[in-house]
């Protein structure tokens, strides 16, 4: 044996416990490929969230309606960046959508994307925004005046009729909406659960799973930057508003968590041959990442602590700023949790050897294209996009709205 | 006649120049700057393809050498190294086969050769054969024992602890140390020939075990055994759920 082999191996040995293949050693779908999942399902969950409103008709997080919108637009836009950034030769990402391979599910993935950006979420942005544009385009002079006109593509249309159609139209499109969403989300948890070779993936649930966790975290999401970004504003947290919402993410985090005690039951009761390398890994590798933040902190701490201001109604019904920290605190956890949730997922799948018979280490690069730095770029970008999207297109007149429940009336435009 | 503006709002007209536009934008692309061969997965392959056809034809498989080597061919073919390939162990040999005189295939002559697949390994399947190459006959070269080409151990060995080492040791240690492998094993004198196709028994029943740990054991070896109520202990299960036999221990 040479040197350099010598060398090599010396290295990455202790990485490795027991038996395994040598391809499986290093782990090729590292840290961007778990912030994808995790931005498309905040894209996913939040749109769900503003079809409360416009379909489920919920008129209490009517002041969340605009913002999940453009939660969703600016976290959508950052989402396939994951991805192309993942690829060996990112220039070459548009051939795939020049010439469509229709047999391959992650092929496709041009296609779920630019129909959920064009046909669903610009479009109910536009019609929610169109009277706004407009106003605004009066308002401004210059520069502005003209990007205005533009987003407007220079309608000036503000008869009753135009709004009514705005409003007919803005219904159509979230009710085609839902199931796009579901397509968007449930499409990446299909990527996963396809992978036959693999057991730790290769479930019909993961899809299912994949959707009600994405409704968790966008939820979730939509809610803290709520929590925050209003004050910030100047305006005042509307309570009936934040306990609607979270009473949503409460029912979605029980069904999340059911759904995935069923597939670890499922699991267990099956015992299929991969069962042992399988717990070998959740007891030592994903120990802290799964039992510990996904399970306990990320679900089953927010639910207590949510249903403590339930049970306790009275309690907690007096005091707003008691309930507020609870469900910060709550909504703060679940984001810590649904990120475990892709870590797991994503990072577990490639942990153990196909042999069964060992475990590898994923050891996280800090710089270049696949390191923690440029990941953590990834998840602050939506940030900072979002506040571009709010400063064009402000919400704030819907945010500040502290009746609530009133059927949204004295907003003038679409979107109420 | 309807006037066409007012029949569909404003609004919607835009957004469809605009979507047209787009939808236009992305047909002429793919259709008319996409020069058609480009679109054909025939022109991606084309160049593998005749990259793959120009590689040299390195193995000729086994059955070509049944030619000229009939003897070892069907010797290979009876014994345990019926499922490896000639051309695992000598390497690539069309060129072989195509100008025997001149070109001579790799015999692997050398000791360290055999145990890459034999030299002891927890991760190889249970019954694999395996032998600790620094202490199995050192020195020789394996071949000088055992016929590659039909390998079975040249003697029969003696003792049990030839091939199931480790649990010869272990018992040779443990609270069992006194028992022979025999009392608990019935071995047919082929096991030691060939251990695959002929297996020895194993106990099946608690009884079996009462036989000396039972309240009311008679056995001669039975005489220093700890006694357990065989009725109670250990309710259905059998022993070695609970107690290794080779190493039985109690934690009290
Ligand atoms: C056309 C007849 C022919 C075929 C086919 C053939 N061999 Fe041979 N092989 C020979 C001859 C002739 C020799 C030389 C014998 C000698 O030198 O005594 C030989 C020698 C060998 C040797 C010994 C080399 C040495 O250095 O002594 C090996 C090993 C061998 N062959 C392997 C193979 C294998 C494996 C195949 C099948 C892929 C094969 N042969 C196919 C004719 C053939
Ligand atoms: C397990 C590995 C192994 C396999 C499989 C194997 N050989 Fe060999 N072969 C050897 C070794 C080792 C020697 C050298 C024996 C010695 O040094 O006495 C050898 C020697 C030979 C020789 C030259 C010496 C002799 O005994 O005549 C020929 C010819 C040969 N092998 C042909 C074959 C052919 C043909 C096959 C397939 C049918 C085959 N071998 C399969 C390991 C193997
Ligand atoms: C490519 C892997 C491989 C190589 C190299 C190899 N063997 Fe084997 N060997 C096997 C397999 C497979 C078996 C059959 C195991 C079984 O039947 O379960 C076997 C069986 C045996 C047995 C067992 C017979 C028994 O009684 O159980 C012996 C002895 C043996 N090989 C010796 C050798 C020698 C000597 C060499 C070197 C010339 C060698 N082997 C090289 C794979 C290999
Ligand atoms: C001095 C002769 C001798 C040499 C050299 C020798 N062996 Fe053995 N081998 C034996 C005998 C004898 C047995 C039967 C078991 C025992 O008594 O140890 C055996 C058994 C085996 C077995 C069968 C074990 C089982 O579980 O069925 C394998 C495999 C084996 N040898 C491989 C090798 C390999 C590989 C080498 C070379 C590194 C080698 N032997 C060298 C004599 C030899
Ligand atoms: C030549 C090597 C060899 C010798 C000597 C040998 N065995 Fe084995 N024995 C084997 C192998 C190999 C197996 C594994 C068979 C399998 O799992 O397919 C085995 C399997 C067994 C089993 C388990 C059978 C089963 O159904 O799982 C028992 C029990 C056993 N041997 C007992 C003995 C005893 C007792 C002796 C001594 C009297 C002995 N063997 C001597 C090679 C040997
Ligand atoms: C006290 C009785 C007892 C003695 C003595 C004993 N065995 Fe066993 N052995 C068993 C029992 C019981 C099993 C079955 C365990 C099972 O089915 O899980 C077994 C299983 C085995 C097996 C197959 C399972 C395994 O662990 O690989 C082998 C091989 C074996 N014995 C070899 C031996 C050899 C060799 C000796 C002597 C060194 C020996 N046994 C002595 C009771 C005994
Ligand atoms: C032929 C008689 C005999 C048979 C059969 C036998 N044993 Fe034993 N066993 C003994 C003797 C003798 C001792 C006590 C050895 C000593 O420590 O002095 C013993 C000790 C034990 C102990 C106690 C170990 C301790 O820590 O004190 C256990 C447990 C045990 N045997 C389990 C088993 C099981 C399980 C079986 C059936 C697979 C079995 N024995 C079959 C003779 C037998
Ligand atoms: C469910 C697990 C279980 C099963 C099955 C089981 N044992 Fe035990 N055995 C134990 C435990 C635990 C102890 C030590 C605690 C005690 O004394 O009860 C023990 C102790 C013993 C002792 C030592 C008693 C002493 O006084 O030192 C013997 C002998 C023994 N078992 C034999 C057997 C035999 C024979 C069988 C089958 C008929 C058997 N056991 C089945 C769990 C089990």
């Amino acid at each position: 044996m040479n040197h350099d082999l010598m060398r090599q191996l010396a290295e990455i040995l202790p990485r490795i416990q027991g038996f395994i293949y040598p391809n499986e050693i290093e782990i090729h779908w590292g840290m961007l490929i778990v912030v994808y999942p995790y931005i498309t399902g905040v894209v996913a969950g939040a749109f769900i969230l503003a079809s409360l409103v416009k379909v489920f008709n919920v008129k209490e997080v009517q002041p969340l309606y605009r913002l999940s919108l453009l939660t969703a637009l600016a976290y959508l836009l950052v989402a396939p960046m994951a991805l192309v950034s993942h690829l060996g030769h990112p220039e070459r990402f548009y051939e795939i959508l020049l010439t469509p391979n229709t047999s391959s599910a992650m092929a496709m993935f041009g296609f779920v994307y630019a129909w959920y950006l064009m046909a669903v979420l610009l479009l109910e942005i536009w019609f929610v925004h169109r009277m706004d544009m407009i106003a605004l385009a009066e308002q401004h002079r210059g520069a502005m005046r003209f990007v205005y006109r533009a987003l407007s593509l220079y309608s000036r249309d503000t008869s009753e009729r135009a709004v009514a159609f705005d409003h007919s139209a803005l219904k159509v499109i979230t009710i085609v909406g839902i199931p796009s969403a579901f397509l968007l989300h449930g499409y990446v948890g299909f990527i996963f659960g396809s992978v036959k070779a693999n057991p730790w993936w290769s479930s019909v649930l993961i899809p299912i799973v994949f959707l009600f966790s994405a409704i968790v975290s966008g939820i979730a999401l939509v809610i803290l930057l709520y929590m925050i970004i209003n004050p910030l504003a100047g305006g005042k947290i509307n309570m009936k508003c934040v306990d609607k919402a979270v009473d949503f993410l409460f029912y979605a985090v029980i069904v999340d968590f059911s759904l995935e005690m069923v597939d670890f039951i499922h699991r267990v009761y099956q015992s299929e041959e991969e069962i042992k390398i399988l717990s070998e890994m959740v007891m030592n590798k994903l120990f802290l990442s799964l039992v510990v933040i996904q399970v306990l902190l990320g679900m089953l701490l927010p639910l207590t602590l949510i249903s403590i201001t339930k049970i306790f109604r009275k309690r907690f019904g007096a005091s707003e700023d008691l309930r507020k920290m609870v469900y910060f605190l709550s909504v703060l956890l679940i984001q810590f949790g649904i990120f475990a949730t892709r870590w797991n997922v994503v990072i577990g799948g490639q942990m153990f050897s196909k042999s069964f018979r060992g475990l590898t280490t994923y050891k996280m690069e800090f710089g270049g294209l696949e390191g923690l730095l440029y990941a953590l770029g990834l998840l602050i970008l939506p940030l900072v996009i979002l506040t571009v999207l709010l400063k064009i297109l402000p919400p704030w007149k819907e945010m500040k709205e502290l009746r609530g429940g009133a059927a949204g009336g004295g907003l003038e435009t679409a979107g109420s | 006649m309807v006037k066409f503006p007012e029949k569909i709002p404003d609004s919607l007209a835009r957004l469809l120049v605009v979507f047209l536009a787009l939808v236009a934008a992305g047909a002429f692309v793919v259709l008319v700057v996409i020069p058609r061969p480009m679109k054909d997965v025939r022109l991606q392959w084309a160049d593998d393809i005749k990259r793959e056809q120009a590689k040299p034809v390195r193995y000729a498989g086994f059955h070509v050498c049944v030619e000229c080597h009939g003897e070892i061919y069907e010797m290979k073919k009876k014994g345990y190294h019926r499922d490896l390939s000639c051309e695992t162990c000598h390497g690539p040999a069309k060129a072989h086969t195509e100008d025997p005189d001149k070109v001579k295939p790799v015999i692997p002559a050398q000791r360290a050769f055999c145990p890459l697949c034999h030299a002891y390994n927890p991760s190889r399947p249970r019954g694999f054969p395996q032998i600790n190459p620094v202490v199995h006959n050192p020195l020789k070269a394996c071949a000088s024992c055992h016929n590659p080409h039909d390998p079975k151990p040249p003697t029969t060995p003696k003792d049990c602890s030839a091939c199931h080492g480790e649990i010869a040791r272990t018992k040779a240690v443990s609270h069992h140390v006194m028992l022979a492998c025999t009392t608990c094993h019935e071995v047919p004198r082929q096991h030691k020939i060939s251990p695959r196709s002929v297996k020895p028994s194993k106990p099946q029943t608690r009884e079996f075990c009462g036989k000396c740990h039972a309240k009311d054991a008679r056995d001669k070896m039975a005489k220093d055994a700890p006694r357990v109520d065989l009725s109670e202990h250990g309710e259905k299960y059998v022993c070695w759920q609970c107690h290794y036999p080779h190493s039985p221990e109690v934690e009290n």
